[in-house]
């Protein structure tokens, strides 16, 4: 594993530490890759880079964290995604919206590199992630976060073993720091008390907060939300809409957020993608979607029962069909 | 015609498909081990699937013991020959019963929990949620149980044995009354160590994998739902058992030799 030769700590907001390997001196086109410290890991009083990926950062870092143009992608007959394009600025918290069974949740996995598309490019953070090997592919992930809408907690381990797993995982970090970065973690979530509950022992919304503490565990660059809110209470919604916001901006992360709850997602995204059809049908931000010329995009936020999206799955007319056998 | 062609073709291309991607399963699993921590990973899942598998085990052997002590005993003594039970009862386990009935149960009790378990993590997205974490499941979740599958099988093939061979002795000498020094003096001098014992270990060693890689690869390949896991999990009980009784004829074949 390389040896960092060169550590600081940037001087505002929680420390964060930059540097290379010494081998990466011989590369002058490599850019300074920026390492949570959370995620690096010390032994013999030496401080190691998390991965190669981070530490060997020769690609080109550009203003938007995930690029996607032209993506197609064809799950049997049906086709999913027929040339989409999507940009999602760092820092920023980017909403994905649209009809159920339109493919949100598939883009999430495309992008996490879990599924691969049939053409296009999908950039995440200078990386072509079609292209990348299995080993590559796991090294990016540990930069990037996703939350699921189940959970994904692990259900045989408690939910302080849950938010460590990363970071026993990718870090040789002593296990009083550990302790100390999960309770870091789960303070944030507000969970601290509950940390030798098991996962069974928890709500709907607790589950999803402790998700949250795991996801947020190594400090990503970027986090993936799918279906945040759905099945929880008003008041579990308000924490967690407060704590993706919060994250984003205390963490310096960028977030994308896949959700059917309009008010909530609205209330914090800071740009909104409307995907219908397997192409982006509106962007922009939350007000100028409400005025958006598309009737099918004020149609979706506005929550109208019928439209250009009909409330009548398609079929002969009502009186055909109840005449028909008669 | 032609329509029974294609489903023929269908499924041969199906099978020839999951036996790649079974195949990759465990090229992967198997790559790079050992890592940190997978010994505390193998420990865990050596006492799931072997230790926790050890009453079943033990019951059926001194069962199986006791029956062929009774019908040995049976057909023996009409011919005079009762105390040569002990040796004939210690080769058919080493040889044949230990080995495959093992591998039955094995398959019915560990295999069957190792894909139910493997497709109830998948179905909620625990190896997603690994996967997107930069863990590999395949090291994480699939090695250990794979290992822990071959290094138990052998072990319990062995326990099977020693109960059985016990359970044939409590019924055959303490029971029916063979003398114990023909019982177990015969079944000293007509044992051997790598013809009877070794061989069946063989036989064991092989069974182990097999249902190993079934179990794990069909809880992998399983689709994610009720549905989905139940028929996993029926798979991995008849692909192994099928298995074990298909590889235990040819291990036979190949390893006792000249048979015309």
């Amino acid at each position: 594993m390389p040896v960092w030769d060169r550590a600081a700590s940037r001087g505002q907001g929680r420390p964060i530490r930059w540097g290379m390997p010494s081998h990466c001196k011989a590369r002058p086109s490599a850019r300074l890759a920026r390492v949570p410290y959370a995620a690096m890991s010390v032994s013999d009083g030496i401080v190691r880079a998390p991965n190669r990926l981070s530490c060997w950062a020769t690609h080109q870092v550009t203003d938007n964290l995930i690029e996607i143009e032209g993506l197609r992608f064809v799950r049997g007959d049906r086709i999913i995604f027929d040339g989409l394009d999507l940009v999602v600025p760092r820092g920023s918290i980017t909403a994905l919206m649209g009809p159920s069974g339109t493919g949100k949740t598939t883009l999430l996995q495309i992008i996490g590199g879990q599924i691969r598309p049939d053409s296009g490019r999908v950039i995440v953070d200078g990386h072509d992630v079609p292209k990348l090997s299995r080993d590559e592919l796991f090294e990016l992930r540990r930069n990037m976060g996703m939350l699921f809408q189940s959970s994904a907690l692990f259900t045989d381990i408690s939910v302080f073993e849950n938010v460590a797993f990363p970071l026993r995982a990718h870090t040789n970090l002593p296990d009083e720091m550990i302790r100390d970065l999960v309770l870091m973690k789960l303070n944030a979530v507000g969970l601290r008390g509950a940390r030798d509950l098991m996962p069974s022992q928890l709500s709907g919304g607790m589950s999803r907060r402790v998700a949250l503490a795991r996801t947020i565990a190594l400090d990503p660059k970027f986090i993936m939300y799918d279906e945040p809110f759905t099945g929880q209470d008003p008041i579990a919604m308000g924490v967690l809409v407060s704590l993706i916001r919060g994250l984003n901006e205390s963490l310096a992360m960028t977030s994308l957020v896949v959700s059917h709850d309009i008010h909530e997602t609205a209330s914090i995204a800071d740009q909104m993608y409307i995907i219908s059809d397997g192409r982006v049908i509106g962007e922009g931000s939350p007000k100028e979607l409400r005025d958006h010329p598309s009737t099918m995009v004020r149609q979706f936020m506005l929550g109208s029962p019928d439209g250009p999206v009909p409330f009548h799955y398609p079929a002969d007319t009502f009186l055909d069909d109840v005449m028909g056998d008669a | 015609m032609l329509r029974y062609l294609r489903l023929l073709g269908q499924w041969a291309l199906d099978w020839i498909g999951a036996l790649g991607r079974a195949s990759a399963v465990w090229f992967r699993s198997m790559a790079g081990l050992p890592r940190r921590g997978d010994m505390t990973l193998l420990l865990k899942q050596v006492y799931q699937i072997g230790v926790l598998s050890l009453i079943i085990i033990v019951l059926s052997a001194f069962s199986i013991g006791a029956v062929l002590a009774l019908q040995g005993y049976t057909q023996l003594a009409r011919v005079g020959a009762e105390e040569s039970v002990g040796l004939g009862v210690a080769l058919v386990l080493l040889r044949e019963l230990g080995p495959v009935v093992t591998g039955l149960l094995f398959a019915g009790r560990a295999g069957s929990a190792v894909t139910a378990e493997i497709g109830l993590m998948k179905a909620t997205d625990q190896l997603s949620a690994m996967e997107m974490m930069g863990v590999d499941p395949l090291h994480r979740i699939i090695a250990p149980r794979l290992w822990a599958g071959m290094i138990c099988m052998p072990l319990l093939t062995a326990i099977f044995n020693a109960v059985a061979i016990g359970g044939s002795a409590i019924v055959g000498v303490d029971w029916l009354g063979v003398d114990a020094g023909g019982f177990w003096g015969g079944m000293q001098d007509g044992v051997q160590r790598w013809e009877d014992i070794g061989k069946g270990m063989v036989k064991a060693g092989v069974f182990g994998v097999v249902i190993s890689w079934i179990a794990v690869f069909q809880g992998y390949d399983s689709t994610p739902t009720a549905e989905g896991i139940s028929v996993a999990t029926t798979k991995t009980v008849v692909y192994s058992s099928v298995a074990v009784l298909a590889l235990d004829f040819l291990l036979t074949l190949v390893m006792y030799g000249d048979f015309n």
